[in-house]
C-alpha cells in the first residue's frame, strides 16, 4: 500500500512542478499577444486598439507576475480556461479543444493503439521463431520505415495513394465538404476514407520500434528457466508463447506504452499539417506562435496530466502484473 | 515559407497583402491576361470620388446591372492555419476577414488599384463641406438586412457610435486618431460625419474598412452587453451572401436571396474550406478542386498553370514595398550618414533581387516609394531620372561611399535584421550583400525569430531592418506610415510605424496640406513627398509586394484581371472580396 500512496503524492508534486514551469516557460518568449496581432494586421491595427481588444477578452497586460500565477491555477483548477487571445481570438478555450479532441483521439489515438498491438504481436511471434522467416523479414523492413521521417511517409502516400489514383483517397481534412458531422452512414464512411493514410502514416512509423523491443524481450524472457521448466511439463507452445513468456516480456514495454497514450493528445502536429487534418497538434502549434497564454496554459495542462496519469495508471497496472513491485512496496 | 502564412491568416483587408511576398508585374504575365474575358459587369458606377471638388456629390447611386444567370458553386482555397472559430463578428480582426464584404457591407467600395475609384455600396452618394471636416452619406433606398428588416442610414450612425461607446471596436481609431467627433442620422436616409480636422484621409477607414451592423441585432441581448466579443455566429447582414451553415472545416455561403442587386450575386454558392497548410490548399487549386486562390504557390507556372493552361490564371497586383530601413537615429552612425545610404540605394540592383530573391513574382520597386504600375498616376518620372536611382551605378556608389570615409581597407561593418522562415526576404538579402560588397559594405544577414525582430524593429535596436508596411487606397498611406513624425518615437520606445525615425517638419507640412487638398492638388503633393524619399533617401525600396490570387476559368468567369483590374483579387482582400463575388458567374449555370 505504501508504494501506491507514494506513487500517488509523487504525482501530486510532479503535476504542480509541470503546473509551475507550464506557467513561466511560455511567460518567458520574448513578444506578446499584442505584438502577434499587431503582426497579423501588418499595424494597420494600432497598439492602443489592440490592447483595448484585449482587455476585452480578459488579457489583462499590465497584471503582476504573482498575481498572475494565483488566477491561473484557480483557473486551471477550476475549469475556467478562458477565451483565445491568439488567432482564434475570442474562443472559448474549452471549445476549441472540445473540437479538436475527438478528432485526436480518434487518430492518434487509435493508430497508436494499433501500432502497438500489431507491433508487440509481430514481436512475439518473431521472438518466438527466432530466425525463422519473419523474423528475418518484418523487424528489419519496420525498423527502416519507423527511422523514416512522419511528413516524407505522408508526402508519398498522398502521391501514391492520392494524386496518382485522382483522389481515391483524400488528401486533405477529416471528413469530405458535402458531408455534414452526424451519425450517417456517409459522414462515417468519409471520416473511415480520410483516417486511412493518416491513421497507416503513423502506424508505418511507430510499429517498428514495437517489435524491436518485443521481439528482443521475448528472446531474453525465453532463455529463462521457467520456460525450460514449462516446455518440460509438456504444457502446449502457444500457451508457453503467451502466458509465460510474452506476459514477462511485456512489462517493459507497458511503460512505453502508457507515455505513448499519454503523448497522444499532443496529437500529431506534421501528420496533421501534411494532412490538413484538424487535430491538437497544429493547435498547439498556432496556440504557441499566437502567445496565446490561456489556449497554451490548457493544452499544457491536460499534455501534462495525461502523461502523468497514464504513467500512475502504468503503475498501478505494474503493481498488478509483477508481484516483485508488491513485495518490495 | 512561414511568412507566406503569416500573411494569409492575417486579418485585414488588403492592407494585408504586404505581408506576403508578391508576384510577378502585370505586363510580364502573359497566362494572366491572356484567356480570361473581362468581366461583362464591372461595378463601374460613376464615380468623382477624390477628385470631385470637395462639395459635389462624389458617388453616384446607380450600379451595374445583372447581366448572367445565376447558378454555381464556387470553392475557395486560402491557407487560414487554423480551422473555422465560425465566428463572424466585424469588430473581431481575427474573423471579420470571412464576413466583412461576404456578410457586411462598406458604405462606399473604395480601389486601390484604379486610383481608389470609388464604387457605392450602401451609401448612394455623399457629400463632404468645404473643409473636408464633415461628410454627409445619402444611404441607399430598398436595401434589406438579411432577417428581412430594412436597413436605413440610423443603422449607419449606430455603427460609429458603437465605435465611440465601446472603443475596443474602434478597430481604425476614428474616435481618437481621425478626430471623429459626432456621428448623426437626422432621417432614415442621411448621416452626417463630423470631424475635428479635414478628414479626407480618412475616408478609406471609416468608408471602405468600416462594416455596417444591423442596429436591431446589436442592441439587445449579449450582442449589445460585448459588442467587441459577441460571437455572432449567424450574421445578418446586407451582403450578397449569408452564412449557412459553419463547421470548424468548412464555411458554406449562400446566395442572399433579398440582396439589393436584383440578379446578384451570380453564384448562389460558396464553399470555404479551412486550410492549416499551404501544401493541401496548392493541390486543391491545382486539381481544380477550388478555383478561387490567395496563395503562394512555388515555382507557380509548373505546379499551377501547367496542370490546366487553358484555364489556371494567376495575377499579382503590386501594393505596397518591401524596403530596407536604415537607422536614422544619430547614435547609428553610418546609416544616418546621408552619402551611405544614397550608396546603398546606388549599388543594389532591384531587378537582380526581384528575379533571384522573389522569383520574379513580386516586381523590382524605385526610390520614390510609388508602387508601380498600380499608382502611376502619382510617380514623378522626370523626377526619379534626375535622381538617377533607376539603374546601378557603382562607379558613382563607391565614390560617395569614400567621401564617407570607406575604402576596400576600411569596410563598413553593417548587420540586417529579418525574420526567420521569410525564406524569400532571406534570398533577397542575399542578393543585397553581395551588392553591397562592392562598395565597401560588409553586410551579416540576422534571421530574428518574428517577436525578437519586431521588438528590435519597433524600438529601432537596429543597423538594418527589411520590412513592408501596410497598403492604402493610394500612396498617401505608405508614405504617411513611413515618414510622417508622429509615427516614430525616441529609440527606445515603440514607434508606430516609422521606424527609421525620419524627421522632417517640411514633409509632416505637406501631409497636413494633403487632408483638404483636391484631387489633383494631393498627386502634386504626393510628388513632393516622393521627391524627399529621392532627396533623403529615409528607405530604400527593394521589391513591390503582391496580393496573391490564382484563379481557374474552367466554369467561371468574370475575374479581375491585369487589364480590368477592378478589385484587389484575394479572398483575404476584404471588403474587395465582395466585387468578385458579384462579379464572376459560372459558365455551366449560362
Amino acid at each position: 500500500m505504501r508504494y501506491l500512496v507514494r506513487r500517488l503524492g509523487f504525482f501530486v508534486l510532479t503535476l504542480w512542478a509541470a503546473l509551475t514551469l507550464n506557467f513561466f516557460i511560455p511567460k518567458m518568449m520574448p513578444g506578446s499577444p499584442a505584438n502577434v496581432i499587431r503582426d497579423r494586421t501588418r499595424g494597420v491595427l494600432k497598439p492602443d486598439a489592440i490592447n483595448r481588444l484585449l482587455t476585452s477578452f480578459g488579457y489583462k497586460p499590465g497584471q503582476s507576475l504573482g498575481g498572475q500565477y494565483v488566477d491561473y491555477f484557480k483557473n486551471m483548477l477550476t475549469g475556467h480556461w478562458g477565451v483565445s487571445i491568439g488567432s482564434s481570438l475570442g474562443v472559448p478555450v474549452t471549445k476549441l479543444i472540445g473540437q479538436a479532441l475527438p478528432w485526436t483521439l480518434g487518430l492518434v489515438g487509435l493508430a497508436t493503439i494499433l501500432a502497438f498491438v500489431v507491433g508487440t504481436l509481430i514481436g512475439i511471434v518473431a521472438g518466438w521463431r527466432r530466425g525463422g522467416v519473419l523474423d528475418s523479414v518484418l523487424p528489419p523492413v519496420f525498423v527502416i520505415t519507423s527511422a523514416l521521417p512522419y511528413f516524407w511517409v505522408a508526402l508519398m502516400f498522398i502521391l501514391i495513394f492520392s494524386v496518382s489514383t485522382h483522389g481515391f483517397l483524400p488528401n486533405d481534412f477529416n471528413y469530405g465538404e458535402g458531408t455534414h458531422p452526424g451519425f450517417s452512414g456517409g459522414f462515417l464512411l468519409s471520416v473511415l476514407k480520410h483516417g486511412v493514410l493518416p491513421a497507416a502514416t503513423i502506424v508505418i512509423t511507430a510499429v517498428g520500434g514495437w517489435i524491436l523491443t518485443m521481439r528482443n524481450n521475448m528472446i531474453t524472457t525465453l532463455a529463462e528457466d521457467y520456460v525450460r521448466m514449462g516446455r518440460a511439463k509438456g504444457i502446449s507452445n502457444r500457451k508457453i508463447m503467451f502466458n509465460y513468456a510474452a506476459r514477462n516480456a511485456f512489462l517493459p514495454n507497458l511503460s512505453g506504452f502508457a507515455m505513448s497514450l499519454g503523448f497522444v493528445l499532443a496529437g500529431a502536429i506534421l501528420v496533421e499539417y501534411v494532412f490538413n487534418y484538424q487535430g491538437m497538434g497544429y493547435m498547439f502549434y498556432n496556440a504557441t506562435v499566437g502567445h496565446d497564454y490561456p489556449l497554451m496554459s490548457a493544452l499544457f495542462m491536460l499534455y501534462t496530466v495525461a502523461v502523468l496519469v497514464a504513467v500512475l495508471i502504468c503503475d498501478f497496472a505494474t503493481f498488478m502484473l509483477d508481484p516483485r513491485a508488491r513485495a518490495k512496496g | 515559407m512561414r511568412r507566406i502564412k503569416g500573411a494569409a491568416i492575417a486579418v485585414t483587408a488588403g492592407l494585408l497583402a504586404a505581408a506576403c511576398g508578391s508576384s510577378k508585374h502585370s505586363t510580364t504575365t502573359p497566362s494572366a491576361t491572356g484567356s480570361s474575358t473581362p468581366p461583362a459587369a464591372t461595378t463601374s458606377a460613376p464615380v468623382a470620388s477624390s477628385s470631385a471638388p470637395a462639395t459635389a456629390p462624389a458617388a453616384s447611386g446607380s450600379v451595374a446591372a445583372a447581366t448572367h444567370k445565376q447558378g454555381g458553386t464556387l470553392t475557395i482555397s486560402n491557407e487560414q492555419g487554423q480551422t473555422w472559430t465560425c465566428q463572424f463578428n466585424p469588430f473581431n480582426p481575427a474573423v471579420n476577414a470571412e464576413a466583412n464584404g461576404y456578410v457586411y457591407e462598406p458604405l462606399v467600395y473604395v480601389n486601390p488599384l484604379q486610383n481608389a475609384k470609388e464604387t457605392p455600396m450602401l451609401a448612394s452618394s455623399y457629400t463632404w463641406n468645404a473643409d473636408k471636416t464633415s461628410i454627409t452619406f445619402t444611404t441607399r433606398d430598398g436595401v434589406k438586412w438579411s432577417d428581412g428588416q430594412p436597413f436605413s442610414a440610423k443603422d449607419v450612425a449606430f455603427t460609429f457610435n458603437l465605435m465611440k461607446a465601446t472603443p475596443s471596436t474602434d478597430l481604425y481609431s476614428l474616435w481618437t486618431g481621425a478626430g471623429l467627433t459626432s456621428v448623426v442620422a437626422p432621417d432614415d436616409h442621411t448621416v452626417t460625419l463630423t470631424f475635428k480636422a479635414p478628414a479626407q484621409p480618412y475616408f478609406y477607414s471609416f468608408a471602405d474598412q468600416v462594416v455596417i451592423v444591423p442596429q436591431h441585432i446589436f442592441s439587445t441581448g449579449d450582442a449589445a452587453a460585448k459588442p467587441d466579443a459577441w460571437p455572432d455566429p449567424t450574421p445578418i447582414g446586407t451582403g450578397p451572401f449569408m452564412v449557412k451553415p459553419c463547421t470548424p472545416n468548412n464555411i458554406t455561403y449562400v446566395a442572399n436571396p433579398t440582396y439589393w442587386q436584383t440578379g446578384k450575386p451570380y453564384i448562389q454558392k460558396v464553399e470555404y474550406p479551412a486550410y492549416l497548410d499551404n501544401n493541401p490548399a496548392n493541390l486543391d487549386l491545382a486539381s481544380g478542386k477550388a478555383q478561387w486562390g490567395g496563395q503562394f504557390i512555388p515555382d507557380i507556372d509548373n505546379f499551377y498553370v501547367k496542370k490546366d493552361p487553358t484555364n489556371n490564371h494567376y495575377w499579382f497586383a503590386p501594393v505596397v514595398n518591401v524596403a530596407l530601413y536604415p537607422n536614422l537615429d544619430p547614435s547609428h552612425k553610418a546609416t544616418s550618414t546621408l552619402a551611405v545610404r544614397q550608396a546603398m540605394a546606388l549599388a543594389i540592383d532591384r531587378d537582380q533581387v526581384s528575379k533571384i530573391g522573389e522569383s520574379g513574382y513580386q516586381p523590382p520597386a524605385n526610390q520614390t516609394g510609388i508602387v508601380l504600375p498600380t499608382f502611376k498616376d502619382y510617380y514623378d518620372q522626370a523626377a526619379a531620372d534626375a535622381a538617377g536611382y533607376g539603374k546601378v551605378d557603382i562607379a558613382k556608389a563607391k565614390t560617395l561611399m569614400e567621401g564617407a570615409g570607406y575604402s576596400s581597407s576600411k569596410t563598413l561593418n553593417l548587420k540586417v535584421i529579418t525574420v526567420t522562415g521569410y525564406t524569400d526576404w532571406d534570398a533577397s538579402l542575399a542578393v543585397v550583400k553581395q551588392n553591397l560588397k562592392q562598395i565597401y559594405i560588409n553586410l551579416t544577414i540576422a534571421d530574428e525569430a518574428q517577436q525578437t525582430y519586431d521588438d528590435q524593429l519597433y524600438k529601432g535596436n537596429y543597423d538594418l531592418a527589411y520590412y513592408g508596411q501596410a497598403a492604402g487606397p493610394t500612396p498617401y498611406t505608405e508614405l504617411r506610415e513611413i515618414l510622417q513624425s508622429d509615427n516614430s518615437a525616441p529609440i527606445g520606445t515603440d514607434a508606430s510605424s516609422n521606424y527609421e525615425r525620419y524627421k522632417n517638419p517640411d514633409v509632416d507640412a505637406l501631409f497636413v496640406k494633403y487632408a483638404s487638398a483636391t484631387a489633383d492638388e494631393q498627386k502634386a503633393i504626393i510628388k513632393q513627398i516622393s521627391g524627399y524619399m529621392l532627396k533623403d533617401i529615409p528607405v530604400i525600396p527593394t521589391t513591390e509586394s503582391v496580393n496573391w490570387f490564382q484563379y481557374s476559368t474552367k466554369d467561371f468567369d468574370g475575374w479581375p484581371t491585369a487589364d480590368n483590374p477592378y478589385a484587389q483579387a484575394a479572398p483575404y482582400n476584404i471588403p474587395d472580396a465582395e466585387q468578385i463575388l458579384l462579379n464572376v458567374w459560372s459558365k455551366s449555370a449560362q
